[in-house]
């Protein structure tokens, strides 16, 4: 395993790479965010897009689900997020997109009631052709070395 | 900003003014779709695996925040952007996740209009910025953030 003393301001990662489906974009859009630049292939190419683009909220989705499987990779011992500074929705992305996620360690911090700690991370991904489709800089929560996991809550709290 | 579209035709920018407040919104959420949402895009045992999260520093099975998000953007699109002239987002900022958010849940949100600037480079839309928060059948805050959007401008008779 490793906690939060193990990841450094400075540590750059790449998260892998992930096509999205034209498939995925409409059935996201029809759960979440149904407006019709994302639903509707006739209407999308009517509007300022020019074609059926990815809900803001499903690129995000998809930046969670590869950094979930690299904390896996690297064995990181990840206990959610307190929230997000920024998000910035730069580049549509559109179906067939093959999105690659580098991201940076910028700042790291203990939490000062609780067995964990924390750290800053910006997150850059790319499309196919080397450009950023989406920025979001954001905090994650680890367990710490050493000492025991951070104890249970209970539901109601 | 109000949600009475469709008669008087789609919420342009002229009809946003700051200060506006309202509630909107009523959704249970349920254990199926919080498990569904996480094994797809967000699979951390506490998210995913009811007895993995009742050991975890969250008691018990909590939603990904970025489900919660998704239920919000759901909410926004039933109750504004469904009559309204939008033309997408360039981000969020200050995306905070302060509570749990529980299989059974009620969500509701509230949004307060914080900014509505004509845009200077493209005089056919304008940006809002909107305080959002999500908020649970006890009236607890879960999540809040501040969400950026393009609306088009009123066009001239």
């Amino acid at each position: 395993m490793k906690y939060w003393e193990d990841i450094k301001v400075g540590d750059t990662g790449d998260l892998g790479s992930y096509t999205v489906t034209e498939e995925e974009i409409l059935a996201f859009a029809k759960k979440y965010d149904p407006q019709p630049f994302h639903l509707d292939r006739e209407a999308a190419k009517q509007s300022i897009f020019g074609g059926l683009i990815a809900s803001g909220w499903h690129s995000c989705a998809i930046m969670m689900r590869m950094s979930v499987e690299h904390m896996r990779r690297e064995q990181l011992a990840g206990v959610g997020s307190p929230g997000i500074d920024s998000c910035r929705w730069l580049k549509p992305v559109r179906p067939g997109d093959t999105l690659t996620v580098r991201t940076e360690i910028t700042e790291s911090w203990r939490s000062k009631s609780r067995p964990i700690g924390f750290v800053r991370r910006r997150a850059d991904m790319l499309n196919q052709h080397g450009e950023v489709v989406l920025t979001v800089v954001g905090v994650g929560m680890f367990e710490r070395k050493g000492e025991p996991p951070p104890p249970a809550r209970r539901a109601d709290q | 900003m109000n949600s009475s579209g469709g008669m008087s035709g789609p919420l342009y920018f002229e009809d946003v003014t700051v200060g506006d407040t309202e509630r909107f919104g009523r959704y249970e959420v349920t254990r199926e779709e919080i498990i569904e949402y996480a094994r797809q895009f967000d699979p951390q045992p506490f998210h995913t695996d009811e007895a993995a999260a009742k050991e975890s520093i969250y008691g018990g099975l909590i939603a990904s925040g970025w489900h919660s998000g998704s239920l919000l953007m759901r909410m926004f699109y039933e109750a504004v952007f469904r009559d309204a002239a939008s033309m997408g987002s360039p981000g969020i900022d200050e995306l905070r996740w302060l509570k749990p958010v529980r299989p059974g849940d009620t969500l509701s949100f509230r949004a307060t209009v914080l900014e509505a600037t004509p845009s200077r480079s493209k005089p056919d839309r304008g940006l809002i910025k909107t305080q959002c928060e999500l908020l649970n059948q006890h009236g607890e805050v879960v999540m809040s953030l501040k969400p950026i959007n393009f609306i088009r401008r009123r066009p001239a008779l």
